[in-house]
């Protein structure tokens, strides 16, 4: 194991089984370090709230090590636990207003009373929460409740703080006030492990990105290294000056072809929308510079020209998608599962 | 300066779900019983029946042992809530052993029910008497209601970590607090007019135990077979609060309804 002081925590061969042989996540090897924050991506059912209860002990792993702000997983009890901040994916509520809520989750926690009061306050403006005050948590809405939670969980300090899908359910604005409010909670030394749905959030708050597929790691990467690894085929919008005639349509497939690349067809029962063509391509970056040869070449001109962004949905998409082929490794329900460090995937991990 | 994590739990226990209506209704209820059941039935049964006292003064010391059962089900209740809302997860998340959980319910069920039998005993002082009670009657009662109470906590927090379903336990829970309360001496006495099988099932619930135990310390007439009530009661207790604690170390903490 990494002996990097910067290093909060730390997991080799983590696993959980539900039942002898049944794993709900198996061989996860990763790292987190100060003021990092680490999104957990996976498909539903792919291990990411078994991987949060174990990492805050609330499920003892089954196998494997880890170590978490320098206690053992296993054996670190309350003195591991009141060093991490948890927001559950299940609405978690007492039957009070909602500042009261605060105030006494504050108290559980043993913040002093003046410094719990001033922190409310503050939750309570940043999260919006001002109408809901005194409200109790039934009157509240879907994202009125995920917001108090986030709220009530900032209300004690912490090293590490666990959020499971704290954004489902939030508007864009309220999604984006808490992201950039964590972004700066990170700037200032706050370590998070993040699991989101919603890739485009990941992508603006997560330094480091663990995909889990079936229980497994399968891709350990900073946003940017999995968009350039896992990137699947983007898209070319191409929109030229007059149709193409027949003849040269094939042959613009045909030459496109021959370079690893295709023309989206048109939905079913649909004419092509001449003069557009969208193609799909590996290497966008290769690819423009060919299409601007071609249409030099048959004297045609390009009207509009769209390239799909390299996303991070995109690279997820491409990294399940190509696990979930026949032949990609999804076949299996124990051992030969890929994982990151299976030579299926290469050691993919910073 | 800061609370023990245990009382911490308690004093959010006390304000997190329990609102002053329900505190009302649980203590009210039962005291209620004592002025109205009592005032009605001590004109139509001859104190024949109730070895030589009023109903009222009869019913009194039944309504104090009741009070086992208020502080067992109010924790049994919170546990229930706790779980249902995810709050036993995001507690156990804490800094938090589950074992001073466990003894933060209990400390509420104590204290619950030490308050209900000052109540009780507040409303019935005017029909027993202000001298009905010793010192060691005092704490008769309160060793009795205190054993009674972790019984009953215990069952229903055992049962509370079972079930996974909220009609499933609040069913259950009120079917038992009906049996256990109505096939009890809380409100008769067991006589030679008792039939025999009713006799039976009264000697095998806990509160005839509690309501005989705490009457003979209101009498002034604690003995032999009121130690061996309290062993009894006593031993309930141990089994109870062990079942509670096997649920707790076996807790599946995931979804429930």
């Amino acid at each position: 194991m990494s002996s990097s002081s910067d290093v909060v925590l730390e997991t080799r061969d983590l696993g959980h089984a539900y039942a002898p042989g049944r794993f709900a996540v198996r061989h996860l090897t990763f790292e987190l370090r100060r003021g990092e924050v680490l999104g957990l991506l996976g498909r539903n059912g792919a291990g990411k709230t078994t991987t949060v209860r174990m990492l805050t002990t609330l499920l003892p792993p089954t196998e494997g090590t880890a170590i978490v702000l320098g206690h053992d997983l296993r054996t670190g009890g309350r003195a591991l636990r009141s060093r991490l901040g948890v927001v559950l994916q299940a609405e978690s509520l007492d039957f009070v207003t909602v500042e009261r809520n605060l105030l006494l989750y504050a108290f559980l926690w043993g913040v002093p009373r003046e410094i719990a009061k001033s922190r409310a306050e503050e939750m309570i403006e940043l999260f919006e929460l001002e109408k809901a005050r005194r409200r109790r948590p039934w009157a509240l809405s879907g994202g009125e409740r995920r917001r108090f939670q986030v709220a009530r969980e900032l209300m004690h300090d912490m090293e590490i703080l666990f959020l499971d899908e704290p954004t489902v359910g939030l508007d864009a604005i309220a999604r984006r006030r808490i992201l950039r409010y964590l972004r700066e909670r990170a700037r200032q030394g706050l370590s998070m492990v993040f699991t989101t749905h919603i890739l485009h959030e990941a992508d603006l708050l997560c330094d480091r990105i663990a995909v889990l597929h079936l229980g497994r790691l399968v891709a350990w990467d900073t946003p940017d290294g999995l968009k350039r690894r896992h990137m699947g085929l983007r898209e070319i919008s191409v929109t030229f000056t007059t149709p193409l005639s027949a003849t040269l349509r094939a042959e613009f497939e045909r030459d496109l072809g021959a370079r690893g690349g295709s023309v989206v067809p048109p939905p079913p029962g649909l004419p092509p929308l001449e003069p557009a063509v969208t193609l799909r391509v590996a290497r966008v970056e290769e690819t423009l510079p060919w299409l601007s040869q071609w249409v030099q070449r048959h004297g045609l001109d390009i009207e509009r020209l769209a390239v799909e962004e390299a996303t991070l949905e995109g690279a997820f998409l491409g990294l399940i998608e190509g696990l979930e082929e026949p032949d990609g490794g999804d076949g299996g329900d124990g051992d030969d599962r890929p994982s990151v460090r299976g030579p299926a995937l290469g050691g993919v991990g910073p | 300066m800061k609370l023990p994590p245990v009382l911490r739990l308690v004093v959010r226990n006390f304000s997190s779900n329990l609102d002053p209506l329900t505190i009302i209704i649980r203590f009210g209820q039962p005291a209620v019983t004592i002025v109205v059941l009592g005032t009605m039935f001590s004109a139509i049964i001859s104190s024949d029946v109730t070895g030589g006292s009023s109903y009222t003064a009869f019913l009194v010391p039944g309504m104090v042992a009741f009070q086992m059962i208020t502080g067992g089900v109010v924790s049994g209740n919170l546990f229930w809530l706790d779980r249902r809302w995810a709050m036993t997860e995001q507690i156990f998340s804490g800094p938090f052993l589950r074992s001073e959980y466990l003894g933060g319910l209990v400390l509420t069920t104590l204290l619950f029910a030490l308050v209900g039998v000052g109540v009780m005993v507040l409303v019935g002082l005017p029909f027993i008497g202000i001298a009905a009670l010793s010192a060691s009657g005092v704490v008769i009662v309160l060793v009795t209601v205190a054993l009674g109470g972790i019984f009953f906590a215990g069952l229903l927090i055992a049962l509370g970590s079972r079930l996974r379903s909220a009609n499933a336990y609040f069913t259950i829970q009120s079917f038992l607090q009906l049996f256990v309360i109505f096939l009890s001496t809380v409100y008769y006495p067991i006589t030679s007019a008792t039939p025999r099988f009713l006799a039976a099932i009264f000697y095998a619930n806990p509160l005839t135990y509690a309501a005989d135990t705490i009457r003979d310390a209101f009498a002034g007439s604690f003995g032999a077979s009121d130690v061996l009530s309290l062993g009894v009661l006593g031993g309930l207790a141990v089994v109870a609060f062990s079942a509670a604690v096997y649920g707790f170390r076996t807790l599946d903490l995931g979804p429930i309804q």
